[in-house]
């Protein structure tokens, strides 16, 4: 087991290490110049010898490859870099942002299992009734509206209509529980709306399959009740993908909320991310990048280390 | 297997999930009066004092800092912390300082205007006015309150420059990598992408001002939700109010709007190859675009058309014999390209950028328009960042651009339209026009102003005959707030982005 570990891990380091290259490489590819840019602002032409001075001052005239080992070596060293636009520690600024994406990510996560979970079930047990039907038809139009749009429409009601919530914004919990709350949960349910679609139907068809398995059968010719039935052997049984899909989703919308983040003004990773491209400030995107590379990786690893514990096979194949 | 029992709580856990969102929040803004709340359209990437970071952080310099001069409400040049100013000798300027303090305590005198300049004009420097600094022949300090300028050249423009919100004095006893300003607002914390809290500065220079106690500046770089949160309450007031939603604002009676045409939209060339190299072919493109059509399809109709150099009507310089200098004319269009070897039309490029919807709405009517006259430009939007690095290499043949002036004297276009200055994105690429840069520099030597008024009347008799750039429209540039917010003003034509200027009066009730 120990060795399976430590050959997982050594691959998912390798991963890491060729998401960071290829990054940085890409990104200094594209056209734009991070110091023409700072200098450019609102418009307005800057001092060619200006820009020059900005670009030596940045090490960004050195050739590339000094510039690839010059940030490998402070990566080893875990240190990000400082941003090209105002010299701030990118660490820093990743560890203020990282907690508020894994937020919105998770109570995206918890409000989509709140009631995706409650009606996929409820679907399956009436499969093929009126409300299977009106809920499954539900599912289709939450998953079809883009996330953006859903946003647009919250804030236009909720907010500039009926002026009942905040048109969006962020206030740290230790400052404002309450408000941080309520902040939290627009974007937060915005995401849930399709998330929350995806968690119906995966729940919807995984009851389906078990109610015809013959354990099932075999508990109600018991006499079982069907409550229990439910609860004890539909529903846990049906769990495993539920929780499998959720996982993967929310792994993919550490880097996806750019759209969520900017129509609600929560400053997560992935707006930072979206500013740190437009700017073409190098080191804010690869520090980004290696970081949500990273947990997708280290996420990968343990469900490869779950497989593992549960099917002696995976490691042994 | 029947309809087990679980069914109402299941509904009742959907349901409960389901309104979550609905509950209440608490009202985002502070209810205290004097506690102002902004919407800027972004995080200002920097607010050093002397670079040019863009407009939302030369709004928040402009509430931390102060130049020796500034702008009145009605756009003229006021002194700020120089009470007066006049002419000494041929290229000289002299200062008298009033008794103005920085926000450390320490008095503004004549060395801080003396080490700033320096520091500006420093070898490393990435100030926005090095250039114009490094012609400072020597700044002398005679006492506290007195500072002499001593340009190498005469420059008429002087005091004006000094208005610049990238051109702040501040106090030499700084500490390292900080920047001490005099400005009415002081910077108490800032939360790096999202929000900045400015605290009213007491030993401000002008008696009873500011009259806010605080202002709290929060970036919303989505403009639809930036007037979704003045609509909700959550800011008093936000600047770059869409186009779209100034109808809708202007209806809501408890808001108001603050507009003027101040930036604009225009055409720079490649005139470093054909076919633009050739005036007749600018001037093709200058007489083929219906502006109105530009201002109600990229613009909601909140602009006008511009068909001359970009001086504000407002401005003394105004030269209103050229206000149809490139009227819409397609026939004329025709036959200078005819004129000009291309009776058959002509291929080129258009760069704009699908980052901002004004510049790609603007490039796709232009696109219409050229081709109605025999000129097929192929679009190309790149992001913004690529949009300008093609533009200062010149990769393209016609661009679509958009800013406001330095400032409303003649010589803040300059960088549009003086050739002779470095390549670079704003102006057009490899066109010098000798006439131009000539009368712009003669404008910028002579004190007298009627005599200015003739140079700047013949500057623009030449940019119209040459075209160094197209001038395409007027655009509406808005700050909008609760009724509740007095004292605000949107400053007339290229002075809209130092509006900032105006917080020092602004109070809410």
């Amino acid at each position: 087991m120990l060795a399976f570990a430590a050959r997982r891990l050594a691959v998912s380091l390798g991963l890491v290490w060729v998401v960071a290259s290829l990054v940085f490489l890409v990104i200094h590819l594209i056209p734009g110049d991070p110091a023409e840019l700072l200098l450019s602002q609102g418009g307005i032409a800057p001092d060619p010898a200006a820009v020059e001075d900005l670009r030596e001052r940045l090490g960004l005239n050195q050739p590339l490859w000094t510039q690839y080992v010059a940030y490998m070596g402070g990566l080893l060293q875990g240190d990000f870099g400082l941003s090209l636009q105002d010299e701030h520690p990118i660490g820093e600024e990743i560890a203020l942002r990282l907690p508020r994406t894994l937020e919105l990510v998770g109570a995206a996560g918890v409000i989509s299992l709140l009631f995706g979970l409650p009606l996929g079930v409820l679907a399956a047990l009436r499969a093929g009734g009126m409300l299977d039907r009106a809920l499954s038809a539900w599912a289709g139009l939450a998953l079809s509206i883009p996330v953006f749009v859903v946003g647009t429409l919250t804030v236009l009601v909720l907010a500039q209509e009926l002026r009942l919530v905040s048109a969006g914004g962020y206030v740290p919990l230790a400052r404002d529980p309450a408000r941080h709350l309520a902040l939290l949960l627009m974007p937060a349910g915005t995401i849930a709306v399709g998330l929350g679609a995806v968690v119906f139907r995966v729940t919807r068809t995984a009851v389906l399959e078990v109610l015809e398995r013959d354990h099932v059968r075999a508990a109600q010719a018991r006499g079982v009740a069907p409550r229990t039935i439910i609860r004890r052997h539909v529903v846990r049984n049906a769990l495993t993908p539920v929780v499998t899909v959720v996982a993967l989703h929310l792994g993919s919308l550490l880097g996806g909320t750019v759209l969520v983040e900017f129509v609600f003004n929560w400053p997560g990773l992935s707006g930072y991310l979206v500013r740190a491209v437009e700017a073409r400030d190098y080191p804010e995107v690869m520090g980004i990048v290696l970081v949500i590379s990273a947990l997708f990786v280290l996420l990968n690893f343990l469900v490869d280390l779950l497989y593992a514990v549960i099917d002696p096979r995976v490691r042994h194949g | 297997m029947g309809p087990f029992a679980s069914r109402r709580a299941v509904l009742a856990g959907g349901a409960a999930s389901a309104v979550l969102p609905f509950l209440r929040a608490p009202r985002a803004r502070a209810a205290t009066p004097g506690v102002l709340t902004f919407g800027l359209s972004s995080f200002p990437p920097s607010i050093q004092p002397w670079a040019n970071t863009g407009t939302a952080a030369a709004t928040v310099k402009l509430m931390i800092y102060r130049g020796l001069t500034s702008y009145a409400e009605d756009g003229s040049l006021r002194g700020e912390l120089a009470e007066s100013w006049q002419t000494v000798g041929t290229t000289g300027w002299e200062f008298k300082l009033r008794d103005a303090r920085f926000q450390n305590g320490e008095k503004v005198t004549s060395a801080d205007v003396k080490w700033t300049i320096e520091q500006i004009a420093a070898e490393r420097s990435t100030a926005y006015f090095r250039a114009e600094m490094q012609k400072v022949e020597r700044v002398e300090t005679p006492d506290d309150r007195t500072v002499r300028i001593i340009m190498a050249n005469p420059v008429a423009t002087l005091p004006v420059w000094m208005a610049s919100y990238h051109l702040p004095i501040i106090s030499r006893n700084s500490p390292r990598g900080s920047f001490v300003g005099a400005g009415p607002f002081v910077l108490k914390a800032q939360e790096r992408g999202v929000s900045l809290e400015l605290e009213g500065y007491e030993g401000f220079h002008r008696p009873g001002l500011p009259k806010l106690k605080r202002i709290r500046a929060i970036a919303y770089a989505d403009e639809n939700l930036r007037v979704a949160a003045l609509r909700a309450g959550d800011v008093d007031l936000i600047e770059y109010v869409p186009w779209q939603a100034m109808d809708a604002i202007t209806a809501d009676q408890n808001l108001k709007l603050d507009t003027v045409d101040g930036a604009f939209m225009f055409l720079v060339f490649n005139g470093s190859r054909p076919p633009f190299n050739d005036a007749r072919v600018r001037r093709a493109v200058a007489h083929a675009v219906r502006r109105e059509d530009l201002v109600r399809a990229a613009f909601f109709g909140r602009g006008s058309p511009l068909m001359q150099l970009p001086v504000a009507e407002s401005s003394a310089y105004y030269n209103a014999e050229f206000k149809e200098g490139w009227r819409y004319d397609p026939e004329l269009s025709k036959r200078l390209l005819a004129e000009a070897g291309h009776a058959n039309g002509i291929s080129c490029s258009l760069l704009s950028t699908a980052q901002y919807g004004m510049h790609k709405d603007t490039a796709e009517v232009v696109q219409q328009h050229l081709a109605a006259v025999g000129i097929r430009a192929e679009l190309n939007l790149p992001d913004w960042a690529t949009r300008v690095q093609i533009g200062n290499r010149g990769q393209y043949d016609l661009a679509v651009m958009g800013t406001a002036a330095d400032s409303n004297d003649p010589d803040g276009i300059a960088n549009f339209i003086d050739g002779s200055l470095a390549p670079s994105y704003v102006r057009s690429y490899g066109l010098k026009i000798d006439r131009i840069t000539e009368l712009l520099a003669a404008g910028r030597a002579e004190f007298d102003q009627g005599k200015r008024r003739e140079i700047y009347r013949e500057m623009e008799r030449v940019a119209i005959e040459q075209a160094p750039i197209a001038g395409l429209t007027w655009r509406s540039q808005g700050y909008a707030m609760r009724r509740q917010v007095t004292g605000f003003r949107n400053l007339p034509g290229a002075l809209t982005f130092y509006s900032g200027l105006t917080f020092e009066t602004a109070d809410l009730a």
